[in-house]
């Protein structure tokens, strides 16, 4: 029984309720169209299934043995990287995917995670060291490794998630504040050469529309107008549920992924988007309490992470979708249709659950 | 812990503008996004992908675009298909049932302009416009459409355009092309391999429409682009002489220059009309097949080359060698005794009988006999390697979609040395191989690889890709059994089997073929192929013409009107096409 007690039982509701609203979402979003996307909710439900399976798995997965595998599982993770990049398939003109047994998995999605583990590894290792300037050097390789392999892809928004992570758990690990300056410092001056050297002309011109829509009406500043309608005309109370008529007609191709929110915002109207944020604020308060009340650095960074990665997907995902930030292509967390992110947000929700059963365990 | 706070204080943060964001798009600007939404009042133009154009070497040019009227529709608009279906089927000739089928489709994003009927004509247009009122959601639109200048005459070569298939949406996409949905897209010949870089950027409008449909106000615009231009090593003379000399043929035709691999000509054979290809979809003969890159044939007669060179190289035979044709061979095969036979001779309805005679009389002669125990005495083995080492059962590398390899056999199962030299067996050649294999004759060893394209040149007049002759190999030719071979063939067109192309005042070296049709086909048993070059000494042109159903000599006809027109063309008429 007391066991029992140690599980967040709010966190776990909120994800499952969260998860919820993501299927009915991608129902509605799905309904108008007659196409090879029909089956999408059948689909979600499977993975919703394989997902929760996972998360209960890893509630019960100690994380001090996957803090002994984290190295490992970086390593597959670089080499599933890599594969991708050779013989993945993906949307116009990426490499995502990797097909597997007739299902798409996504690694990057996973790297995510897995870079968490080795970041919160690496530092929890090295202790008071952090304020030691080359001892930070090994930690920026692994950050490095697979931020390039993302954004060569190119998935410029998942690669952009490994920064703030990568901050954040560097941060909470005790980094002097004056290497952390020159650390932004570094990446503000540095970025100019990204653009040239590694932002396909796509992402250039995802950036550029972002600062006015209408250069590009047919490409992608179609897509930041049409949100923008979605979301507008929902107004106070939206139009009730399966009754959108911009989502619904299937404006935007990415109608049941990366602009769910819209679906969510014309439907259910400010209403809806507000208990949503409202939700995810709960959702993102729980696990900061599990990573202040974690017992060792390993898990407190591990938290740490995941708190931060959530933040940053809701935020640029919502921020995107209100035409606030350029699109980026980040699922919104449990919302999104896709299998890969949300297995990733499943587990990554398992492993904060067990960090909270294992507080004060010594 | 500390940090954690201020990490979450960060957190907790970032929900404020999300926040405002919404009170912003959702509350004050409600009245503005609502109106957008209920009239749905945005809708997308697209004026289509512009490609480049398509000149022949001598500057002609063989396929532009120009602009067109095409009937288009924007499905959200549409009211009454029923209504709509019943008016215009008359004159678009398309059926009832058709128009309504395309209609009442799901379209992905049903604002997009779809098309019904592309390239209208002009009575099409006035109809359209006259009725314009009880066709809501239906309107004329001015788009971009090909010119096919040589029609018929070069739709293998240069192809047609088709809407993209579902599949090859999914695939151009995987290679990172921009395309959707009712795009036109290169289908067969140049237009199909340099598609992407005959495509320039598709240009398009968005536009606010009112509740009515009409055009409002454009909201944005984006130019097209020109595409690419490909200038091709076709002269559209030589291409233009040899589709009107093939006539009624089925078969195919490739000329070659010798000196490069630059092909001057290819047709094929039952052809298609580019412009139009709906009619010929079902029509009989394969029309779409392009016969000299994908038609797999038996070489017949004219493999006697190969053989004739591989007995003289290995010293089996020597120029002054003779050997006697009684018309019919006697071979053991095992227990067997096989009747292997020349060829018959039409006149008196028996099999040749050539008595003793030499190699320079068995070739222009086409002597089965001579060749068949010549062939014996090389051995399948060595008359295989001898075809392979000339490019033969490889593709020649064409940059035209679909070209075949051919079948060189493994020795054991040729069929054997007796029907390899005389060009019969398990073999299988394209006519652009056997082209190929006389222009390597022609200029003494040399593959070329045969090319069609010779520069692609940006809109700006940049050369962005130039092919310059490219030596696929070489065959060492010793020099007497060059010359041995070469008067051959210069006696096969003077006093030979291949009599028919001889052009007076040109010196033309060439071979016959006659290869069997595998059973079945006892009307007319054989394919007629001829293949030469001229002029003899430093020769600028090589041909093949290869029929289905003919014979040679019909073959060898057809090549020397060809050469006729390449060496003597008639002064008037076709020569102003030269000068534009």
């Amino acid at each position: 029984m007391t066991k029992m007690k140690k599980i967040d039982w709010l966190l776990l509701l909120l994800t499952i309720f969260l998860v919820l609203i993501g299927t009915a979402l991608i129902y509605s979003a799905s309904c108008g169209i007659k196409t090879e996307l029909s089956n999408l909710v059948t689909r979600q439900i499977t993975w919703i299934i394989i997902g929760i399976f996972l998360l209960l798995l890893f509630i019960n997965f100690s994380y001090r043995n996957l803090a002994k595998i984290s190295y490992p599982l970086y390593f597959l993770s670089f080499l599933l990287l890599l594969l991708v990049l050779f013989i993945g398939k993906g949307r116009a003109g990426t490499s995502r995917w990797l097909t597997f047994a007739g299902f798409y998995l996504q690694p990057s999605e996973f790297s995510k995670l897995i870079f968490i583990l080795v970041a919160a590894k690496y530092l929890a290792d090295i202790g008071k060291k952090v304020k030691r300037f080359s001892f930070l050097i090994p930690y920026f390789l692994l950050t490095a490794i697979p931020f390039l392999l993302i954004l060569k892809q190119p998935n410029l928004g998942t690669a952009l998630v490994f920064l703030p992570i990568s901050l954040g758990i560097l941060w909470v690990a005790g980094i002097r504040k004056k290497h952390l300056t020159s650390l932004i410092l570094l990446g503000l001056f540095s970025s100019p050469v990204l653009w040239f050297t590694v932002l396909k002309d796509y992402q250039r011109a995802r950036l550029l529309v972002f600062i006015n829509p209408n250069a590009d009406p047919l490409g992608s500043g179609y897509n930041i107008i049409q949100s923008r309608i979605a979301i507008g005309s929902g107004g106070l109370i939206g139009k009730g549920f399966l009754h959108g008529t911009q989502s619904h007609l299937a404006f935007l191709p990415e109608y049941h992924t990366d602009f769910i929110f819209c679906v969510l915002a014309e439907e259910w109207g400010f209403i809806g988007g507000i208990v949503l944020l409202f939700l995810y604020f709960l959702f993102l308060r729980e696990l900061i309490k599990i990573a202040v009340g974690a017992s060792e650095p390993f898990a407190r960074l591990t938290a740490t992470g995941i708190a931060v990665m959530f933040a940053f997907h809701i935020f640029v995902n919502i921020g995107m979708a209100l035409g606030m930030l350029p699109v980026a292509g980040l699922p919104l967390p449990f919302l999104s249709y896709g299998g890969s992110s949300l297995l990733t947000f499943l587990i990554a929700v398992g492993i904060a659950l067990n960090i909270k059963k294992n507080e004060m365990m010594f | 812990m500390g940090r954690i706070k201020g990490i979450s204080r960060l957190i907790y943060f970032s929900f404020l503008p999300l926040f405002c964001g919404l009170i912003y798009t959702q509350l004050f600007c409600y009245h503005r996004y609502q109106r957008l939404s209920n009239f749905n009042s945005i809708r997308i133009i697209d004026l289509g992908i512009p490609r480049g154009t398509i000149f022949g070497r001598n500057g002609r040019v063989l396929v532009k675009d120009k602009p067109c009227f095409n009937l288009c529709f924007v499905p959200f608009d549409l009211k009454n298909s029923e209504k709509v279906s019943n008016i215009l089927a008359p004159t678009l000739n398309i059926s009832q049932e058709k128009i309504k089928f395309i209609l009442e489709k799901k379209y992905f994003n049903p604002f997009e302009q779809q098309f019904l009927k592309r390239d209208l004509n002009k009575k099409e247009v006035a109809f359209v416009e006259e009725k314009g009122e009880q066709l809501s959601g239906i309107f004329v639109q001015v788009g971009l459409k090909r010119d096919y200048k040589l029609g018929k005459k070069a739709g293998h070569l240069l192809g047609y355009l088709g809407e993209v298939s579902p599949g090859e949406l999914q695939e151009k996409r995987l290679k990172e092309e921009v395309i959707k949905g009712g795009d036109l897209l290169g289908k067969e010949g140049i237009e199909k391999v340099f598609d992407a870089l005959l495509k320039g950027k598709r240009g398009g409008i968005r536009v606010e429409v009112d509740a009515h449909g009409h055009k409002v106000k454009i909201l944005g615009k984006k130019e097209s682009a020109p595409g690419n231009s490909i200038i091709l090593t076709i002269d559209s003379y030589i291409q233009e002489s040899v589709a009107k000399n093939l006539g009624r043929y089925q078969g195919s035709v490739v000329v070659m220059d010798p000196r490069n691999g630059e092909i001057l000509a290819l047709v094929s054979k039952p052809s298609f009309d580019p412009d139009d290809i709906g009619p010929y979809l079902s029509r009989p003969g394969n029309p779409f097949l392009n016969r000299a890159i994908k038609g797999c044939y038996p070489p017949g007669s004219i493999y006697k080359i190969i053989t004739e060179l591989a007995a003289l190289e290995k010293g089996i035979i020597t120029p002054s060698d003779k050997l006697e044709c009684r018309g019919v061979l006697e071979v053991k095969e095992g227990e067997m005794t096989r009747l292997f036979h020349c060829w018959v001779d039409k006149e008196i309805g028996e099999y040749k009988q050539h008595g003793w005679i030499d190699i320079n009389t068995a070739l222009p002669q086409s002597c089965n006999i001579f060749f068949g125990q010549v062939g014996l005495m090389v051995g399948a083995k060595d008359l295989l390697a001898y075809g392979k080492k000339f490019g033969l059962g490889s593709p020649m590398g064409i940059d035209l979609p679909g070209e075949k390899s051919g079948y060189i056999p493994r020795p054991r199962l040729s069929g054997g040395a007796l029907n390899l030299s005389i060009g019969q067996g398990a073999l299988l050649v394209t006519p652009i191989q056997l082209a190929n294999l006389i222009a390597t004759i022609a200029n003494g060893g040399n593959i070329w690889q045969p090319e069609v394209v010779k520069e692609i040149v940006e809109p700006s007049g940049n050369e962005i890709l130039s092919f310059s002759p490219h030596l696929r190999g070489s065959v060492f030719i010793p020099k007497e059994n060059l010359f041995t071979l070469r008067e051959g063939l210069y006696n096969v067109v003077e006093r030979g089997t291949g009599r028919n192309s001889r052009v007076e005042g040109l010196a033309v070296c060439g071979k016959t073929g006659t290869a069997q049709i595998a059973k079945a086909e006892l009307e007319l048993p054989t394919h007629g192929a001829f293949v030469c070059y001229a002029p003899k000494e430093n020769p600028t042109i090589a041909l093949c013409v290869f029929l289905d159903r003919a014979s040679s000599a019909e073959a060898a006809t057809i090549a020397g009107r060809i050469l006729k027109d390449i060496f003597f063309p008639p002064a008037e008429g076709d020569d102003e096409n030269e000068k534009d």
